[in-house]
């Protein structure tokens, strides 16, 4: 066992030897800069499509609030009972068309 | 500290030539422990750019240049395993056929057919390679910075931010399937070599 683990940590350091610090290539440091800034323009865009959905969410909120809002005020004008909308809806002169005569209030006719 | 602290200072402080400082000092370092991890020389430098990307985004997050090296160390780690465990989803298929492939080696390396020191190293990089295949990526990386780039246990300490007993537990595991998977190596290509008259 002592054999295979002295044999193991020799391969090991030949395994070190075999491989050592390299130069890096001639593209290395652009590379390195081009990346760094496709990310950083990357961030920045994402950051300015974030600031446009949160105004276009301002916007729809706003839109949705104003038509909340507008409605509440036409509501007191309905001030009308059901009985006086049917009436508007049903003239006294179309009652005989289905079938409802209508009787005259004046007492003389009587 | 192969460059001052105020160096890094600055390129904390968003200084990219301050930075561009520090890469210069030390890539050639980073590229050669990533060769080491990953045993593919052809992307060891897109490796080691994803590691100086990774600490140009997050050098704010330093808190003191004192722990700069093991931070950069630690960065290699990640970036290394990273390659490493989608290198392994890739290459699952070809799986099968290493056993076969090590006896082959293990039979080259034993056997004294070596021509030259150039061969030799070869023979010892693709064994070493196949050997570390036997284990995970995460042990993988922690045996080889052990063993192979020499980091003592403190400085491992301060790499994987772990205690010394779990990592001496760890390595010891890592070590032992290592030792196994050579053995059974050396035992394969003592029977494949042919019986000398």
């Amino acid at each position: 066992m002592d054999q295979w683990n002295k044999e193991l940590s020799d391969l090991f350091s030949g395994y070190r030897n075999s491989m050592p610090d390299r130069d890096p290539s001639a593209t290395f440091m652009p590379e390195l800069w081009r990346k760094i800034e496709l990310r950083r323009s990357l961030v920045v865009r994402l950051r300015n499509l974030t600031r446009v959905f949160v105004a276009a969410a301002a916007a729809i909120c706003l839109v949705f609030g104003m038509l909340a809002v507008l409605p509440v005020s036409h509501r007191g004008e309905m001030n009308e009972t059901y009985l006086d909308v049917l009436a508007d809806a049903h003239p006294p002169d179309n009652l005989a068309d289905i079938g409802i005569i209508h009787e005259a209030t004046d007492p003389g006719n009587r | 500290m192969l460059v001052e602290f105020e160096q890094i200072q600055k390129a904390q402080a968003g200084d990219d030539a301050a930075f561009n400082q520090v890469v210069v000092a030390y890539r050639k370092r980073i590229l050669g422990t990533i060769g080491r991890l990953i045993g593919r020389p052809e992307d060891v430098e897109d490796v080691a750019q994803e590691v100086f990307l990774r600490l140009y985004y997050s050098l704010d997050q330093l808190r003191t240049p004192e722990v700069f090296e093991p931070w950069l160390y630690r960065l290699t780690v990640n970036a290394s395993y990273d390659y490493l465990r989608k290198q392994r989803r890739r290459n699952e298929s070809r799986m099968s056929d290493l056993s076969e492939q090590q006896v082959m080696m293990a039979d080259a390396a034993a056997g004294g057919r070596v021509s030259g020191e150039e061969q030799r190293q070869k023979q010892v990089k693709e064994l070493v390679e196949s050997l570390l295949s036997e284990v995970s990526e995460q042990d993988r990386i922690l045996l080889t910075l052990k063993e192979v780039e020499g980091l003592s246990l403190k400085e491992l300490e301060k790499i994987y931010a772990v205690n010394e007993n779990a990592l001496k537990v760890r390595l010891f595991r890592a070590r032992q399937r290592v030792l196994n998977a050579y053995e059974a190596t050396k035992r394969a290509a003592g029977r494949s070599r042919p019986e000398k008259d």
